[in-house]
């Protein structure tokens, strides 16, 4: 009767098994047709936002499959770089940390693989890989955001949360483009859930030395943000109420609505609902590591 | 009590002395579900029945976490009981979301059979947590699809705050297990590696049986 028994030896014994392959094989194959020539004018996310895509009704599930991939794409490297320097000394990992980044890094590299097959098996262009400069100095073109992000461990796990949490609300933000497909918007959602067990993870390690942050995303944590650049990660973050679709509009919570318990109820309310980003946002953010 | 009391949030952009301590607990008028005797809750169809099958989960953890806050391990580490208690906050908020949006609709309150649990160690509270946290957000993750849209942004605005009590209650209980080293969890070879793993309202609802004094049919249930 242990359900997670059972899917561990699925899982263990043949991956696919529990996650109806024969439905999935072909997960872009329609939409990658009609997208091809999309794909070709998706690619420099370096240069800036993605013109038009974000508006609702215009961005397909290839526009979000490769803005997954660039977002996988800076993660994977952001961590590949970091064991990198730490093997070289450069970045000094406390005692049991290293195989934890090592972990998430090979999650990364598998939702990169992931998005590649997809936009392969759709006969779509599988964009390059960008150029990344972690320290968000364009390659020295403008003055570092981040210049210690690979010396220093604190500012790496602090790029590690704005990177972990961008993804987050970044996949939140595309569910609805992908509403008409289902075997596409499962996978995103099971991508989104272990971006968020990331999320949290780097969160709890950013703890353990001190800072003052939450596993969840919190108006009580410390600010790690900067005004004009990476705020964006958190902007909206900390909403306080809920539009309920239908009409007449309603809003949870209603003055007759019993919400929170304890002293705080609207700092909860806030870290209870994880908030969205659009496309737009997403590639601004990931454009501060691109040049 | 404090634990007893709820705030009552007048309007939405509220400021903090528009609050109204205002009572909600024993003199709950929500009716018991099921109803009395029977033992089978047969969940509606469409949004209503998924809506409501979220809502069975959220009054689980809800429930749960109320119990460990209400008497909290004695060998809780510094900081546990504050974060459990924020998580029944959360809990509790989604549960009250869902109830708020299916008005009339929802199903009535569920009275849970926590006999497995260990609540008196702060291992046996967060195994069960671990099972809980895991079995919420693979069922956040396989729910999306069955959603024809209006809901869904909504319920995975929940689906990661979900995902990472679960990598909160699995680190505390094993150091570096947010999301491992069960292969069931994400899995770990194959196309599909790297995936958090996602069960059907079925699935999920015979997970959640030990806790469930009757059984859920999700037969009406839409499937794709």
């Amino acid at each position: 009767m242990n359900i997670f028994k059972l899917l561990a030896t699925l899982a263990e014994v043949d991956p696919e098994a529990y996650q109806r392959q024969s439905a999935r094989r072909g997960m872009l194959s329609r939409l990658g047709q009609v997208g091809r020539k999309v794909a070709a004018t998706a690619v420099p996310l370096g240069l800036g936002a993605l013109p038009q895509q974000a508006h609702a009704g215009t961005q397909t599930i290839l526009d979000t499959f490769t803005l997954a991939l660039t977002l996988e794409q800076l993660e994977q490297e952001f961590y590949a770089t970091a064991l990198e320097r730490g093997r070289q000394g450069t970045l000094v990992f406390p005692a049991g940390t290293q195989a934890v980044i090592q972990q998430i890094q090979g999650h990364e590299q598998s939702h990169v693989t992931f998005f590649q097959r997809q936009l392969q098996r759709s006969g779509a262009a599988v964009p390059a890989k960008p150029n990344f400069d972690f320290t968000g100095s364009k390659n020295g073109t403008k003055p570092a955001l981040f210049p210690d992000v690979f010396t220093s461990f604190a500012t790496f796990l602090k790029v590690a949360q704005l990177l972990e949490d961008t993804g987050v609300r970044a996949y939140k933000g595309q569910v609805e483009v992908l509403v008409a497909d289902n075997d596409v918007l499962e996978a995103v959602l099971q991508i989104h859930a272990v971006e968020a067990r990331h999320a949290a993870h780097i969160r709890g390690m950013r703890r353990a030395l001190g800072a003052t942050v939450r596993d969840w995303v919190s108006s009580e944590d410390d600010i790690i943000t900067t005004a004009g650049s990476t705020d964006a990660v958190y902007g909206g973050e900390d909403a306080t109420r809920q539009m309920l679709p239908g009409t007449p509009v309603k809003f949870f919570p209603a003055d007759t609505t019993p919400v929170a318990p304890g002293p705080k109820p609207l700092v909860r309310l806030g870290e209870a609902f994880d908030e969205p980003i659009t496309a737009t946002v997403a590639a601004n953010l990931a454009g501060l590591f691109i040049y | 009590m404090q634990r007893r009391s709820f705030f009552r949030v007048a309007g939405a952009t509220v400021a903090a002395s528009t609050l109204v301590l205002a009572g909600c607990g024993t003199d709950d008028p929500t009716p018991t579900t099921p109803a009395a005797g029977a033992n089978v809750l047969t969940l509606a169809a469409g949004e209503v029945g998924l809506l409501n099958y979220a809502y069975i989960l959220e009054q689980l953890e809800a429930a749960f976490y109320q119990k460990v806050v209400d008497a909290p391990p004695a060998d809780l580490r510094a900081g546990e009981k504050e974060a459990l208690t924020e998580l029944r906050d959360h809990e509790v908020i989604h549960r009250e979301f869902l109830k708020f949006a299916l008005a009339d609709k929802a199903i009535g309150t569920i009275e849970f059979n926590f006999s497995s649990v260990t609540f008196t160690t702060r291992e046996g509270v967060f195994t069960a947590a671990k099972k809980l946290e895991d079995l919420g957000v693979a069922a956040y993750a396989g729910v999306g699809k069955l959603l024809s849209g209006s809901y869904l942004a909504l319920l995975a605005k929940i689906a990661s705050v979900e995902a990472r009590h679960a990598a909160y209650v699995r680190d505390a209980l094993q150091p570096n297990s947010f999301g491992t080293p069960d292969a069931g969890i994400i899995a770990t070879t194959g196309d599909y590696a790297g995936l958090n793993v996602a069960l059907t309202p079925a699935q999920a609802m015979a997970a959640a049986a030990p806790f469930l004094n009757f059984t859920v049919d999700v037969s009406q249930l839409p499937t794709t």
